[in-house]
């Protein structure tokens, strides 16, 4: 089986293996939902962070009994599959204010199922960037270290956070290379294929992924590249964006997905974290300053900047600005996007999604018709 | 061709027309909502007037307190205010049109209060202000558009960020945030905060909120001594105008003739009996403010209490210096109902609302869910079933938009009700 094949199994399930093999050693796992949520911090505390996602949920009957049919279906699966006991691998939950339904999920799993973790932790992430701001966030990110220290009798030593953030920035720097393989004419690898590979990270520990992910990358260096598409693509919006079948319809159709700016993509793992100085203010500043989500409220044209580099970068001849319906923090975005593309001459296709699967007919045919518009 | 109205001027033009409509009705028990008519259209005018009067101008979302606006000379919109005028069917619904132009460039599901704002811009009818400053609670929808139509448009504008948790340490990250914004508003417009006016701004608002609290305690008297419309009237004067005299003196007089009414047992209704006491526990139609009166009419309902009247914050005690104001404000703009409810744990929901329930002696709870309020649409079975296990009340759930009747109809949600009295509430 070859790397990209072993990854890419792993990324089907939320429960791999290798979580189990962890938990099999007597240690701690716990979830988080959003990449506002500094991970090394857990790593340091050796604690395997997993962020959770409902892969091929197909309907939501009990989560839709606790939140309305007005809520993103994201946040429905994750609930849904809380619910049906997927996530009982985990020890504890840290939520994020990411979002309205973030918040809400955080709100019905402690009405619901009060006794299930033993460590809940909530951190408020500024919706702004400003020195003040990354301070308080800084002592938002020591209490949530205390509070991990305390709920797991666990120490996050300077040390093992600088050797956390320097596992993850080398996870960082990997990607980076592999994103770099998708700007050559001939990718050597597809949308779909990268996406998964990114996912299949999240619940292994770093150290360990990072092993794989080098291996991965001496196979794709000799792997014959993709060149018969018909144009390259670069897809764009909604966190929940994990389901790699969803790029390979694109893909199908002879579109080629070449990057990204999906937060289960490049926005999770772009920039680095210094590693001189203030630990835990470098956490905080990076993660506040990376390329951002539409919850950050003053960054709107660097999100569009953003896109336009990568377009450039990767010689991207359309995005598809994707949505899951009732996500306010992209539906807003849209109105800036539309514009800002425009002006630019890049051709853009918006698409309403479910998290779900549904719908494809309809999918095809709207990337058929984009891709006849844009073609090479 | 005919000048297109701008607008400010639409607004103004909308608060004659519901002068005539809504009061022409029945004016004695719309007295409340005559006077608050008359404060918004002072407000508005200004407004309308500012450019050519050199007075700079902001839009302000809810949440934001105007008594820093006031006492700086800067005439604040409150943008929310505006688009809830505008929505009427009675007055034409120039809403909906605005909403059907942001709809060409956002989802539908984005808020209606929202698109109207868009739309103005998008149509060309509403000109751009000096600054435009909204916090960033209590939804996404906020957040996301307002920040994304002031860079889509290029004009100044400002979030005042707001942490999850309503603590000492949240209040002063708020406080500090008003600090931030009065650099912003200097910046910007040219003007000093001058620390007189505004202390005397805070003078105005604490007088005018200790009014405003007294009558409110006031309105929990069984009849309830205020219309329905009353009740709901006085919400967007609140958001306006707090830092103004005229809010004085409309409190003032209202808590006079409100505890004239209570010492006298007489109720607000002039006409019919008070049967039902209903707390609308979130919104409510702003397209058809006459649902009250059919209320009324048809079950005797009175619209006793609902969130957004429950300014249950205290005033802000201490005015003596600059920062315990900016303590004071920050507590009072975090605790501003809506955002309290939607932009924190759910618990600031339920507990204000069962409180507000239990005091004004509610029958029922409905909940007016806007469509676009997914925070409050992700816990409303939660919240529901805790009103029913805590006070044994029943919740009316009604699906809606509050600016856009196409979601749901006035006659929809007329039936709604009439199938609500028939089956759960006969008595």
């Amino acid at each position: 089986m070859s790397t990209l094949e072993e990854l890419t199994a792993l990324s089907r399930n939320p429960v791999n293996p290798a979580v189990n093999e962890w938990k099999a050693e007597g240690k701690k796992v716990v979830g988080f939902l959003c990449t506002y949520m500094p991970e090394e911090i857990l790593y340091a505390a050796d604690i395997l962070p997993v962020r959770l996602r409902a892969p091929d949920c197909r309907e939501t009957p009990l989560a839709d009994v606790h939140m309305s049919h007005l809520t993103c279906t994201f946040m429905r699966s994750c609930l849904q599959f809380f619910l049906e006991d997927k996530f009982t691998f985990l020890d504890g939950l840290v939520f994020t204010n990411s979002c309205d339904v973030v918040r809400r999920l955080y709100d019905n799993l402690r009405e619901i199922r009060p006794s299930d973790f033993q460590f809940l932790h909530f951190i408020t992430v500024p919706h702004k960037v400003s020195e003040d701001l990354v301070i308080w966030y800084k002592d938002e990110l020591n209490e949530f270290a205390g509070s991990i220290e305390k709920a797991f009798r666990v120490e996050v030593t300077e040390a093992r956070l600088r050797e956390a953030i320097g596992v993850y920035n080398e996870t960082r720097g990997l990607l980076r290379e592999l994103y770099e393989l998708r700007k050559s004419e001939s990718p050597p690898i597809s949308g779909a294929e990268t996406l998964s590979v990114v996912l299949a990270g999240s619940p292994l520990p770093k150290d360990r992924y990072n092993q794989m992910l080098r291996k991965l990358l001496d196979e794709l260096r000799q792997r014959e590249g993709i060149s018969n598409y018909r144009a390259r693509l670069m897809i764009a919006g909604s966190g929940g964006c994990d389901n790699p079948d969803y790029l390979g319809v694109m893909e199908e159709l002879g579109g080629l997905v070449v990057t990204d700016s999906l937060c289960f993509g490049s926005r999770y793992f772009w920039e680095p974290v210094d590693t001189e100085g203030d630990l835990m203010l470098n956490l905080a500043r990076s993660y506040l300053k990376r390329p951002s989500c539409p919850r950050m409220v003053e960054n709107v044209g660097e999100r569009g900047d953003f896109v336009k580099q990568m377009v450039r970068d990767f010689k991207v001849d359309g995005v598809v600005f994707q949505r899951i319906r009732y996500c306010d923090l992209w539906g807003g975005q849209l109105l800036y996007t539309k514009k800002d593309l425009k002006e630019s001459g890049i051709p853009l296709l918006s698409l309403e999604r479910e998290y779900m699967m549904r719908d494809v007919g309809q999918l095809r045919t709207r990337v058929q018709a984009f891709l006849e518009k844009i073609e090479r | 061709m005919e000048e297109k109205r701008s607008t400010l001027g639409q607004v103004i033009d909308c608060l004659a027309l519901y002068n005539a409509a809504v009061v022409g009705m029945r004016p004695e028990d719309n007295i409340g909502l005559a006077n608050v008519l008359q404060l918004l259209d002072g407000c508005f005018s200004e407004a309308y007037r500012a450019k050519e009067e050199g007075r700079p101008l902001a839009w302000i979302n809810f949440g934001i307190p105007s008594e820093i606006f006031w006492a700086m000379d800067i005439v604040p919109v409150v943008v929310d205010v505006l688009a809830g005028l505008v929505a009427p069917t009675l007055l034409g619904s120039i809403a909906m049109r605005y909403i059907d132009i942001a709809q060409e460039h956002v989802p539908e599901y984005i808020c209606g209060n929202n698109k109207v704002l868009m739309g103005a811009i998008l149509s060309g009818e509403i000109s751009a202000p000096d600054v435009f400053v909204h916090p960033a609670n209590p939804c996404d929808s906020n957040l996301a558009t307002y920040s994304v139509i002031a860079e889509h448009s290029n004009f100044p504008y400002f979030c005042v960020d707001m942490p999850y948790f309503k603590n000492e340490r949240g209040i002063q990250y708020v406080a500090n945030e008003l600090k931030r914004l009065i650099t912003f508003l200097e910046e910007k417009t040219n003007r000093k905060l001058d620390f007189d006016r505004l202390r005397q701004a805070m003078e105005y608002s604490n007088l005018a909120h200790e009014y405003f609290l007294k009558t409110a305690a006031l309105r929990e008297a069984v009849p309830c001594p205020y219309s329905s419309i009353d009740v709901w009237a006085e919400y967007p004067a609140l958001l306006c105008m707090a830092g103004r005299p005229e809010l004085v003196d409309y409190f003032k007089k209202r808590y006079e003739m409100t505890k004239e009414k209570v010492d006298k047992g007489e109720g607000g209704l002039t006409t019919g009996k008070e049967k039902f006491r209903v707390v609308w526990i979130y919104g409510a139609p702003a397209f058809d403010i006459l649902l009250f009166l059919w209320l009324e009419n048809e079950y005797g309902a009175v619209a006793v209490g609902n969130m957004n009247s429950n300014f249950v914050m205290k005033p802000v005690e201490d005015i003596s210096d600059y920062d315990k104001i900016m303590m004071g404000l920050a507590k009072k703009t975090m605790l501003m109902p809506m955002t309290r409810e939607c932009g924190g744990p759910w618990e600031d929901w339920l507990n204000p609302t069962i409180d507000l329930l239990r005091r004004y002696k509610a029958d029922l709870a409905v909940f007016g869910g806007n469509t676009a309020c997914k925070a409050t649409w992700a816990i409303i079975k939660m919240v529901k079933d805790k009103i029913h296990d805590e006070l044994g009340i029943p919740t009316l759930i009604l699906e809606m938009d509050l600016f856009d009747p196409r979601i749901a109809s006035s006659d929809s949600i007329k039936e709604q009700f009439a199938k609500f009295f028939e089956t759960v509430l006969q008595r």
